[in-house]
């Protein structure tokens, strides 16, 4: 474990990488999720039909694929960003994608008397979203969207292909001085499961305190 | 809020299986390694540019008893096909020809074929794709018999692996945009942004040298140069004939400087067969007594410098080998 310790200073900073972008990539790609949800299931055939065309894109074009066109391609488009906030956004909005189906499922939870009735009293669309459908759907939903955290979580690793320096790469390079990749990556591989232990049981938390006794 | 009725439901499960049942079957064919990288008894006849084939020819054979019962060379040569770690997109030094997957071409990758030459008589490799972060469990375990991958010998890798070598050195050299006139060496980078290619020596000797500097690094040559186009960084740096090859197709860049460190290449080979270590060893010197080294390095990496042929570092030379 020695080997750990020199460098214990920027496999920390690389783990704190690591979490701050999964922290603002989830938060991101839960606000635009439910933004993508509510065009998915809303009566305006453009707003349907782009939300399904932006979920199709995300869950099919591969996120390594996204990201080196982000990093190496939009600068020629003369677009450039710091590679960090790069990687973040593209983790953003194709998490969105998923956690716009997982928000999907939690809404056909919601019986369609409700949004009826909702009708019925005069609700506009938004007002039916925001007070009747979007509460009880992010409520069902809470653990298929912590599994898209976890994965998430699990997807900054590929950031690393593109130049950030987060806890795959810090590990990388631990390694290349050395020399010792099962001991490193079998401990790298245990912190990205501590993580992902830590998301699953939160997600279990706010979902006993959230759900809806029926 | 829509039904789903039960035949649409069905089909994914149906695609599920179907590709489950292709990746299972890619997977038991998978061990053979690249596609087409495969053994290449082609490599002989179609090497880089033809003007290797004379050298293959002539390439020197182990003598039969030189093949000791029970040795590694013994198993390789019953196996009939040298397994070899080695990359597939390092220009100069082991790069697949896009045109004919099955040729593997550069210095590393040409070497490799000399040593299957060596034992079998014929240069039968099989590719294991680059593994830089892998290379020592590689050997450990058995799955490659040799790695040709720009493995520098430290003392910390010879904890883990042999290495037969040096076999070759090299160096660290700094690239710039064509337009930058601030940057002339390592000693100018400090406080700069410094962009690397994972798993090169580079990633652990700039902070050495330039403590200061900001690393980022990109998992390929063709990512990095493109990023220090883009301005990504200020400086690159690499190996130098690697950035010479660079700097040579792209007027967008240049070498600024001489090599600032020197990396001794070695050939790693499992850790504690002595055997196998003195065996490959005889080899080098062999080939590089007999001027096919030289012509192998004119062949690739002379073919981006100006220089003349250099003289291979002598073996065990360094720390590590």
């Amino acid at each position: 474990m020695g080997i750990f310790v020199s460098d214990v200073g920027s496999l920390l900073a690389a783990l704190g990488t690591t979490i701050t972008m999964a922290v603002i990539a989830g938060i991101g790609s839960i606000v635009l999720g439910v933004v993508i949800t509510a065009a998915r299931i809303s009566p305006i055939p453009v707003l349907r039909g782009a939300a399904l065309v932006y979920v199709q894109f995300f869950v099919n074009v591969p996120l390594l694929v996204l990201l080196v066109v982000a990093v190496f391609a939009l600068p020629d488009a003369g677009l450039m960003m710091p590679l960090t906030p790069t990687a973040v956004i593209v983790l953003t909005f194709y998490e969105a994608a998923y956690t716009a189906e997982a928000i999907r499922s939690g809404v056909n939870t919601v019986s369609a008397g409700q949004i009826e009735a909702s009708r019925a009293l005069g609700f506009t669309l938004l007002q039916t979203l925001r007070l009747v459908v979007v509460p009880q759907a992010l409520r069902a939903a809470v653990q298929p969207i912590g599994n898209v955290m976890i994965a998430l979580t699990m997807n900054t690793a590929l950031a690393a292909a593109v130049g950030v320096v987060e806890l795959t790469s810090s590990a990388n390079k631990l390694n290349l001085v050395q020399a010792q990749p099962i001991l490193i990556f079998s401990v790298t591989g245990a912190v990205y499961m501590a993580l992902a232990l830590a998301i699953g049981l939160g997600a279990g938390r706010i979902e006993r305190r959230v759900a809806i006794k029926r | 809020m829509h039904v789903v009725n039960s035949p649409s439901r069905q089909i994914p499960l149906v695609a599920l299986l179907v590709t489950s049942a292709l990746a299972l079957s890619a997977c038991s064919s998978g061990s053979a390694g690249v596609p087409g990288a495969a053994p290449s008894p082609s490599g002989a006849t179609s090497g880089a540019g033809g003007g290797l084939a004379s050298v293959y020819a002539n390439a020197p054979v182990a003598a039969v008893a030189d093949l000791l019962p029970g040795s590694t060379m013994e198993k390789i040569k019953k196996r009939g096909k040298l397994i070899v770690a080695e990359a597939l997109d390092a220009p100069l030094l082991s790069q697949q020809d896009p045109t004919n997957p099955a040729n593997v071409d550069g210095f590393d990758a040409d070497l490799a074929k000399m040593l299957a030459i060596y034992i079998l008589g014929k240069p039968n490799v099989e590719i294991v794709p680059p593994a830089s972060e892998t290379r020592e469990a590689l050997l450990g375990n058995g799955t490659v018999d040799v790695v040709f991958n720009t493995y520098t010998i430290t003392v910390e890798r010879a904890a883990q692996v042999d290495f037969a070598g040096p076999y070759f050195a090299s160096g660290l050299a700094v690239a710039v945009k064509a337009d930058n006139t601030a940057i002339h060496g390592i000693s100018d980078l400090g406080g700069k942004t410094v962009i690397v290619g994972a798993n090169t020596p580079a990633v652990t000797e700039v902070p050495k040298q330039q403590p200061t500097a900001t690393i980022i690094s990109f998992g390929t040559d063709p990512e990095a140069v493109q990023a220090l186009t883009q301005g990504r960084g200020d400086a690159y740096v690499q190996d130098f004939t690697l950035l010479a090859s660079d700097a040579a197709s792209n007027k967008a860049i240049k070498v600024v400087g001489q090599p600032f460190t020197t990396e001794p290449y070695g050939i790693g080979l499992k850790h504690g067969d002595t055997q196998f270590k003195t065996f490959v060893n005889g080899w080098l010197k062999k080939i590089e007594a007999d001027g096919s080294w030289a012509k192998i390095w004119t062949a690739t990496l002379g073919t981006a410098v100006t220089s003349s042929v250099p003289t291979p570092p002598a073996i065990g030379s360094v720390p590590g080998s």
